[in-house]
């Protein structure tokens, strides 16, 4: 393994991320140099050290406490640093594509998969360092007033490898998903197409729940045996050998450490063999059985769609479930009722109700945020065709309110079954949350017309950022001033139940028709001309 | 490769749009578009006749993509006007667009569909029956050696094969202009020896206009009746090959020389050699 060699493309790997953003669009410029992440740590910590340590001043609270406060906290820092990179590795490193991976280079050029292991590790772990580096510049303080310097010095080194041990777990789900990919290869039937979705989103999940700290720790909680799981599992051993040493255990700290070390380094062995036996993830052959064509979708019809929309509503329902970069879309609503059904009774039916009608609402909105960006260059040929704007706007309508509609319908019965809901209460929330997603589609669809990016990128985004935060967090206001007076009035009759109805109708239809309205008119600037 | 017959198409419906053989079929007339601080295309004029294949010629970064992308509406160009059958195209851009096809030079096709389903949805698109698309679509993947691959996803497809596809995409609705940027790109010469051919025969027996870019001067020699020279957004120069070469005063030269001459870019000789040292 050449070093220089790794190095060189770990840098080329965080520069491709950097100059992916618009506003890093010029390579000469500082913000898309790799140095940028490394002044963003220094940054933070510093910043977050010196407000820590202004705060500290200020309170002056007791050495022991001080103490008994700083190591607590830093033994959950390599956990921090693992649970950063698998959320933002799951979100944006799984999606994406070979070709900006790097990883299609290294097809051809000198550089073997355990180089090609060390440079993209190195670069996940570099990228998403800031998570880290805050934690640990609001902790210096704390610890040298404390004098817990050297369990400090310990947590650093840890942090640093949590980092790693997170990065090689993504290379890994990279690599094992672009095998689930290459076992479709020259199969036929959809059926293959539809393991290789499945497959992905259960890997997504497992990771999720199986890294995720809040699960993990609510998890311990109610185990008896909390000490021999975290003993046991090698994921809980930095956060081990920091609880020992803090309590003055060095040999059994030190146990810890080193089997740490040995279990990241067994990682490192399996994602080098596994990425060097799913080497050349190059697009592979998948065939489907004959196609037949049908005409016309009858029930889109029935909704009033021309052929012409029906062909688009079909081929963008075919993306969402053929295209790995929609996957996280798919899997939202998925990951959200199993946290619900794994929280069981302890919600109540209000919040329940409030829950899937929050699930429901933010899926329409991120897929309608999907929407218009995941035509990516093809919008050029969606110009060329013989279309208007209003029959693209029933189109991605129509793609976002099916699945939508599927989901709503699933989440009301789930909570109807759950509570046993009286029939007229369950037709109520059923009629609830699939308004909300209705609005909440064109509330996502207007923002889409508007702030869709189209450019390729190495890890896709649909929304430009601005756009993106607003979205989410108008739509997320939405949805609450909808929901919350809906909920109480469906829920617990009473001489307010009429008024808040009312307001709940008022809101819909009027936010409602604002959303179609700013939809109907950003898809008439959009169609304008080719935004690229 | 026959032409697919006609069949049942909207492009055949009865329109306002004028269809003279012969006639001008395109009209640009004296467009400019600027992007930002560059300017792209500087008054460019030119007309496409029905049954003719003009040749859109020019270096790189000369304007022919935009001023392509321009003719079907895609970029608004910021003075001058392109008529179509006679119409302004903004009057009406889904009647433009119905009677045009057009292959983009680097066509994006949605790689999650298998070539068939990918045929379907652009049939869908201009509105083609079933019995006539699925003629249509068997004769074209038929003539460029596609058959048994349709049913495969295009991401697995090779470069000349997603250019196949986004040619027959923009043949099988039979349009009345055809609007091709690079269109032969990665075939191989066996599909573009039939694209040309095909171009020529649609020309000359169905009166369909082609604009057509190239970098292959031999190809635009070879199948264009008129040329249009574009350098840095304006039109060099046009007409038949003959009286380009009378303009360069370069009787009896090929066209390669003409427009090397006429581009500027003529004295190559200190380049290779630098290159070759």
């Amino acid at each position: 393994m050449e070093l220089h060699r790794v190095q060189r493309l770990a840098a080329t790997l965080v520069a491709s991320l950097l100059r992916s953003g618009r506003s890093s669009s010029d390579p000469k410029s500082f913000f898309g140099r790799p140095a940028l992440i490394g002044v963003i740590d220094l940054g933070l910590f510093a910043g977050v050290a010196a407000m820590a340590a202004v705060a500290l001043g200020a309170a002056t609270p007791p050495r022991d406490e001080l103490s008994a406060f700083s190591n607590a906290f830093l033994p959950f820092i390599p956990l921090v640093a693992v649970s950063v990179v698998l959320l933002a590795g799951l979100m944006f490193e799984l999606t994406t594509t070979a070709k900006f991976a790097g990883s299609d280079a290294a097809n051809w050029l000198p550089i073997s998969p355990g180089e090609y292991l060390a440079a993209s590790v190195s670069a996940i772990a570099y990228t998403y360092s800031p998570a880290v580096a805050i934690t640990l510049g609001a902790l210096l303080p704390l610890s040298l007033a404390g004098g817990t310097g050297a369990v400090y010095g310990a947590t650093v080194a840890l942090a640093v490898a949590g980092l790693i041990e997170g990065a090689l777990l993504i290379e890994m789900v990279r690599a094992a998903t672009q095998r689930a990919s290459s076992v479709t290869a020259g199969s036929r039937g959809r059926v293959n197409l539809f393991v290789r979705a499945l497959v992905l989103i259960l890997v997504i999940l497992l990771l999720q729940f199986a890294f995720n700290p809040v699960f993990l720790l609510g998890l311990t909680q109610r185990l008896s045996t909390v000490a021999l799981v975290t003993t046991v599992v090698p994921f809980f051993w930095s956060t081990e050998a920091l609880t020992q040493w803090a309590a003055g255990n060095l040999e059994l700290g030190a146990g810890f450490a080193v089997g740490q070390f040995a279990f990241i380094a067994a990682l490192a062995y399996l994602a080098s063999d596994l990425r060097e036996r799913n080497w050349a993830p190059s697009p592979v052959e998948v065939r489907l059985e004959a196609h037949r064509y049908a005409a016309r979708n009858p029930v889109l019809a029935a909704f009033g769609l021309s052929a012409a929309e029906s062909a688009l509503v079909g081929k963008d329902l075919k993306g969402l479930v053929r295209r790995r970069e929609m996957l996280p879309t798919l899997v939202v609503p998925v990951v959200l009722v199993v946290l619900v059904l794994v929280e069981g009774g302890a919600l109540g039916d209000l919040v329940s109700v409030l829950w899937i009608g929050w699930v429901a609402g933010f899926f329409s909105l991120l897929l309608a945020g999907t929407s218009v960006g995941q035509e990516r260059k093809a919008l050029q040929s969606l110009y060329a065709f013989p279309l208007s704007a209003e029959s693209l706007v029933r189109a991605k309508a129509g793609f976002v309110l099916v699945p939508s509609f599927i989901v709503a319908f699933g989440l009301a019965v789930l909570v109807g079954v759950f509570f046993g809901l009286p029939p007229a209460t369950f037709l109520g929330v059923l009629l609830l949350v699939v308004t909300i997603s209705v609005v909440l589609t064109f509330w996502g669809l207007a923002f889409a017309a508007r702030f869709s990016d189209f450019q390729e990128r190495p890890r896709p985004q649909f929304l430009r950022p601005g756009g993106m935060i607003a979205a989410t967090v108008s739509g997320m206001i939405l949805l609450f001033a909808i929901l919350t007076p809906g909920a109480l009035a469906l829920l617990y009759p009473s001489t307010l139940s009429i008024p808040l109805g009312m307001i709940a109708l008022v809101l819909i239809v009027g936010l409602g028709g604002l959303a179609v309205y700013w939809t109907r008119s950003g898809f008439r600037e959009l169609f304008r001309q080719l935004p690229f | 490769m026959a032409v697919p017959s006609s069949g049942s198409r909207r492009s055949e419906r009865p329109t306002e749009f004028s269809l003279r053989a012969g006639g001008s079929a395109l009209q640009v007339d004296g467009i400019s578009k600027s992007f930002g601080a560059v300017q792209a295309l500087s008054a460019v004029s030119f007309s496409v006749a029905s049954g003719e294949i003009v040749g859109l010629l020019g270096p790189n970064g000369a304007g022919k993509s935009t001023t392509m992308r321009a003719v079907l509406g895609l970029v608004q160009a910021d003075s001058g006007e392109i008529r179509l059958f006679g119409q302004n195209i903004l009057a009406d851009p889904e009647q433009t667009k119905r009677l045009s096809g057009y292959v983009p030079e680097a066509p994006a096709l949605y790689e999650f569909l298998t070539g068939a389903e990918y045929l379907d949805f652009v049939a869908d698109m201009y509105g083609l029956d079933p019995a006539t698309r699925a003629e249509r679509i068997r004769q074209y993947l038929a003539g460029f050696e596609l058959t048994g691959h349709e049913d495969s996803l295009i991401s697995g497809y090779s470069q000349g094969m997603k250019q196949k596809v986004a040619l027959i995409a923009a043949l099988s609705h039979h349009p009345k202009l055809l609007i091709l940027d690079e269109p032969l790109n990665g075939l191989d010469p066996r599909s573009a020896r039939i694209t040309k051919d095909l171009l020529r025969n649609l020309a000359t027996h169905e009166g369909v206009a082609v604009l057509f870019s190239t970098h292959v001067l031999e190809i635009a020699q070879a199948i264009c009746d008129r040329i249009v020279i574009l350098h840095r957004g304006h039109v060099l120069a046009s007409g038949t090959v003959a009286a380009l070469r009378d303009r360069a005063g370069m009787a009896g030269r090929d066209l390669e020389e003409v427009f090397l001459a006429l581009t500027g870019t003529g004295d190559l000789r200190d380049v290779v050699d630098a290159l070759s040292r």
